[in-house]
């Protein structure tokens, strides 16, 4: 089971502690209902680091490689950094969204990882919340980064179009 | 006749007609663009007796099959300035005009990314109150379903627009469209609706459905 949880937003990455998952099946309606209420999920899991994105170029270069599932070197060092303080004896492992991510992540930092239904749920309860969750964020700021980088990730997709036939130069 | 409230007035989209009506704060106006049900499946849906299709003010919409955006504009109107629509589309070709599109309503996120491959797009997204689905792929309800498991909040709503021949071509309509209620099923979701578009396409069918992320439904 995921002992922390990574959480990749167009605001920046986020580093979770899970605190409080105990063997509840994650498809019961209690479990559901504890993760809406976000005065129960905040007992569920605490944020450990947020790490928001310095500039646009920053944030597209990071989607992009989330995207394909690699590893670079920002999310190497947040990672490193957030997760190697933390005691020993208890053994990491990091619960992500991305099985593909995940085995990047494994194989590049030695953390054990998890993509079970169970860390789902959690990233789903972190996906409603984010807003609340990721202190420092105004509430529209995660709305204007999901704009912005929609736009740019998209755009960037149609200029490294291969079917050049879609690719007019306007 | 079918109208949503124009989010950017003074400019149609694609050339569709508005219609401006006294009623505005302070005795301006307030302008409508009309919705061809023969251009946008869901406004097919919508006339073709959907009781609910949970697109409201303020929701948020995960919309697959965005194609150039046209359908995704009055849902962007319905939404509102409060709501967002987050609109995948695939191909580079409509994706091109989509972005125009969403460069004057500013609550449309555009994405130009495979609806199959939901993890591609995860940092885009936030909790949606819908998935709204015009694909015309074969295995379009396990992408609703895939995309559900990521982004539909639990009690969330999809509504699906489904062609027979997109599926296969060789069986009934009427069983082809069971046949992807079940997969729904199978997916956590409860049907709540289904209409046919008739007159407006043939051989389609519009599905609702509640996610129910806490039960198994098989």
């Amino acid at each position: 089971m995921a002992t922390h949880l990574l959480f990749e937003s167009s605001s920046g990455y986020a580093v979770f502690e899970v605190k409080l998952a105990e063997d509840i099946g994650s498809k019961s309606r209690e479990m559901q209902d504890s993760i809406k209420d976000l005065g129960k999920f905040g007992k569920m899991v605490s944020l450990v680091s947020f790490s928001p994105f310095k500039t646009a170029a920053q944030a597209l270069e990071n989607i992009n490689d989330i995207s394909e599932g690699v590893l670079n070197e920002s999310l190497q060092n947040l990672l490193e950094l957030n997760l190697s303080k933390t005691s020993k004896k208890s053994k990491v492992v990091l619960g992500i969204a991305d099985p593909i991510l995940g085995k990047s992540i494994k194989d590049g930092l030695g953390f054990g990882v998890d993509a079970s239904e169970k860390t789902q749920d959690l990233i789903r309860g972190i996906r409603l919340h984010a807003s609340k969750l990721l202190t420092g964020l105004q509430t529209d700021d995660l709305k204007k980064a999901q704009l912005g980088l929609g736009h740019s990730y998209s755009r960037a997709k149609l200029k490294f179009n291969v079917n050049r036939i879609d690719n007019m130069i306007i | 006749m079918l109208v949503t409230k124009n989010l950017v007035p003074g400019e149609s989209v694609y050339g569709e007609k508005r219609i401006s009506i006294e009623g505005g704060v302070d005795g301006t106006k307030v302008e409508y663009r009309v919705w061809n049900p023969f251009r946008s499946k869901l406004a097919a849906g919508v006339l073709g007796g959907l009781d609910n299709i949970y697109i409201k003010p303020g929701a948020k919409v995960l919309y697959l099959g965005a194609a150039s955006g046209t359908s995704v504009s009055h849902v962007a109107d319905i939404v509102g300035p409060e709501g967002t629509v987050y609109a995948v589309e695939f191909s580079p070709r409509s994706g091109r005009d989509l972005i125009n599109m969403a460069k004057k309503r500013t609550n449309v996120i555009p994405i130009v990314e495979d609806a199959r491959l939901p993890n591609r797009y995860r940092m885009l997204l936030s909790i949606v109150d819908v998935i709204f689905a015009d694909v015309a792929q074969p295995d379009q309800a396990r992408i609703v379903v895939y995309n559900a498991q990521y982004f539909l909040k639990d009690g969330g709503h999809c509504v699906v627009s489904i062609k027979a021949s997109c599926i296969d071509s060789t069986a009934p309509p009427d069983t082809v469209f069971a046949g992807e209620v079940e997969k729904l099923r199978e997916g956590q979701f409860k049907p709540l609706e289904q209409v046919t578009l008739e007159p407006y396409e043939r051989d389609h069918a519009m599905v609702s459905a509640v996610y129910q992320r806490h039960v198994k439904h098989n």
